[in-house]
């Protein structure tokens, strides 16, 4: 891009600063978990980074919490020109109402063009309820962002029934344009360990919750999904080998746990555990099939499943002409270092 | 004590085909379904209603028309419910239906609580609750699974997940609870009260009611989307097949498994 080109997007994004008051930008409120980033929030600073190129305008974050200052600085290298920084014993756990008094003073003035949080609890909890008090508009779940360049409007995919197509949607008359990005759908941005800077700080008032957190929930359990209906599940087969690692993986995974015929004769799991059209069909967002040969009868019954990964020791096996991902290996051995490699996070 | 809860209908994804190579939806067999999560908002009203005799109040999530929804709602129990009818702008987004809500309440003179789905099925979004909690000023818990009032019907408490486990929250009344998809299991309708509905008889018919919405506001609300076009992925590639050492093999499923779960 060459710079008198730079200088007319910047002459531009003042004009519609002038127009609206504040300064624009795209702003970044950042989660953070246990004391760090969450991965989301570089993402989200990824995204914010493309889009005011476009745009011709800063990337601003937001950081809420106590002793948090030091994160600033991940932000800078995340592609942030500026970071604000609200450090405060006040806002040491997230609750709704300290939070949004903070933010909504803050893009009071301000005025952002777009503001992007994770879909997470807590920016699902903030983005409408800011979205409401400005009179912006929120593209809630995008997994992609494309810019309309002449009505500096965003247009967010958004996918529907977990994937199965996507509607695009945009807020162009509303401003700031709120968005939640689905955790793992942008990439990482690239980290300058040389971008650092001085971010500024907030003023925090003392704003009571208006929900009091009590504790655990003591004795509570959710139900649980039947298999239909389950997200996430670890099937095994003969050829698994050995049925704890099957459960060791379902319970790193958070998964639901199941099995062709051969795993039902082989007394590891129960007959509504079954995955066989004559049995349960399931629909799930990822299939592991562990061991599994993958005859008819099972293999229409994952017809449904989203994304379907599947390890076995032979090459030949049906199950590798309805997986996404094929594995040929002895499950025994390969469960281990796939449990490590889930494990250390590392990819 | 009064307890509104809202609910939608959404196509039931059984009944289209998505279509990625044409870039179509068919819609095979137009029918409607109660969203899972407001399925469960409404088992948590009916609770509440066991518990405390509250009156309960279905709203619909969007300008639907007439349909199945709402009588569902009466036939499991519910005192009133009311369609909002008339024509909408073209896209009868979230932030328009929060306003028509909010209108909908006060014209019905207050609530002490709102309850509905935490997340829609479709979208997965979760911005109607908290765009009608902030209309309303009130507090807001989001994700229950469990929902009671207490005796004196003066405060909410629910059970909602926190730090990889669940809490226990509190708020008083009034205020907005959304409920998570999967937390309850909805009753059966009352026999007797399903025929009636159905057949628009008695007392539990005349308790659906059908407002037109516009004499609910001064002011139209502005809806704020914009749809833009639907998007359709490309066909699914199977048979990837990884290969090096055990440890990178199972470096590249780790890596896929992260990216496919949003982890
Ligand atoms: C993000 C978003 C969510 C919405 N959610 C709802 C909602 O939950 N309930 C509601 O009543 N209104 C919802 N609306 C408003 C609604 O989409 C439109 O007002 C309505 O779809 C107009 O439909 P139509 O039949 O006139 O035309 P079209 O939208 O062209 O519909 C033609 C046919 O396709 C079907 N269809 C349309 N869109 C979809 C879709 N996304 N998935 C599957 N089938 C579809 C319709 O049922 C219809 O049979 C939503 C709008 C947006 C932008
Ligand atoms: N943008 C959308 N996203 C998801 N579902 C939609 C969308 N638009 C319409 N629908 C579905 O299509 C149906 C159309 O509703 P209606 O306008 O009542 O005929 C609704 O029940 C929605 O569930």
């Amino acid at each position: 891009m060459d710079i008198s080109y730079l200088d007319l997007l910047m002459a531009q994004q003042e004009e519609f600063a002038a127009e609206v008051g504040g300064g624009g930008g795209v702003w970044v409120v950042a989660d953070v978990v246990d004391g760090a980033l969450a991965p989301v929030t570089l993402e989200a600073l990824g995204l914010a980074r493309t889009l005011a190129d476009s745009l011709g305008a800063y990337v601003y974050g937001v950081l809420l919490g106590e002793g948090i200052t030091a994160l600033a600085q991940t932000l800078y290298q995340a592609g942030a020109d500026g970071v604000r920084v609200a450090d405060d014993p006040l806002l040491g756990r997230f609750a709704l109402e300290p939070y949004l008094k903070v933010l909504s003073d803050l893009f009071e003035q301000e005025r952002p063009e777009v503001v992007i949080f994770g879909a997470t609890p807590q920016g699902s909890a903030l983005a409408p309820r800011l979205a409401q008090r400005t009179g912006g508009g929120l593209i809630e779940r995008i997994t992609r962002a494309s810019l309309d360049e002449a009505t500096r409007t965003v247009v967010g995919a958004v996918p529907i029934y977990g994937g199965e197509y996507f509607e695009l949607l945009a807020c162009p008359a509303a401003r700031p344009q709120f968005l939640t990005i689905t955790p793992g759908a942008f990439p990482a941005p690239f980290m300058d360990t040389r971008r650092r800077g001085e971010p500024s700080s907030l003023p925090v008032e003392p704003v009571t919750p208006r929900v009091r957190l009590l504790g655990v929930a003591e004795g509570f359990a959710p139900p649980p999904l039947p298999l239909k209906r389950a997200p996430l599940i670890v099937a095994a087969g003969r050829q698994a080998g050995d049925f704890e690692s099957v459960r060791a993986l379902a319970s790193v995974l958070g998964a639901q746990v199941a099995g062709d015929r051969g795993a039902y004769d082989a007394g590891w799991i129960g007959r509504e555990q079954v995955v066989d059209v004559r049995g349960t069909t399931v629909a799930p967002q990822v299939y592991i099939a562990v061991g599994i040969q993958g005859d008819t009868f099972h293999n229409a019954a994952i017809e449904e499943a989203r994304y379907i990964v599947a390890i076995h020791p032979d090459p030949e096996a049906p199950i590798f002409e309805v997986a996404d991902l094929c594995v040929e290996a002895q499950p025994a051995q390969f469960l281990p270092e796939l449990l490590e490699a889930l494990k250390s996070g590392k990819t | 004590m009064r307890a509104i809860v809202v609910l939608g209908r959404v196509l039931d994804p059984a009944g289209i085909v998505v279509n990625r190579r044409a870039g179509r939806i068919f819609v095979n067999r137009e029918e409607y379904i109660l969203p899972p999560a407001d399925r469960c908002a409404l088992e948590a009203a009916m609770r509440i209603k066991d518990a405390t005799g509250c009156e309960v109040i279905a709203l619909p999530r969007a300008l639907f028309p007439d349909d199945d929804v709402l009588r569902q709602a009466l036939a499991i129990g519910a005192d009133r419910a009311i369609y909002l009818s008339g024509r909408g702008p073209d896209c009868a987004d979230d932030a328009f239906m929060a306003s028509v809500l909010a209108a909908a309440i006060r014209q019905l003179g207050g609530a002490d609580l709102v309850l509905t789905g935490a997340t829609t099925l479709d979208t997965g979004w979760t911005q109607l609750g908290p765009r009608l909690a902030e209309i309303l000023d009130w507090p807001q818990i989001l994700d229950a699974w469990q929902v009671e009032v207490q005796d004196s019907m003066t405060v909410v408490q629910a059970v909602v997940p926190a730090d990889g486990g669940y809490a226990l929250a509190e708020a008083d009344l009034p205020a907005l609870v959304t409920i998570a998809a999967g937390a309850l299991k909805l009753r059966y309708p009352n026999g007797v009260r399903l025929i009636n509905v159905y057949r628009g008889i008695g007392a539990v018919a005349e308790a659906l009611e059908r407002w037109e919405w516009q004499t609910l506001l001064e002011e139209r609300p502005t809806p704020v989307l914009e749809r833009r076009g639907q998007e359709f992925p490309p066909e699914r590639e199977r048979g990837v097949r990884v290969s090096g050492s055990a440890a990178e093999m199972a470096r590249a499923v780790a890596g896929a498994l992260r990216q496919r779960l949003g982890r």
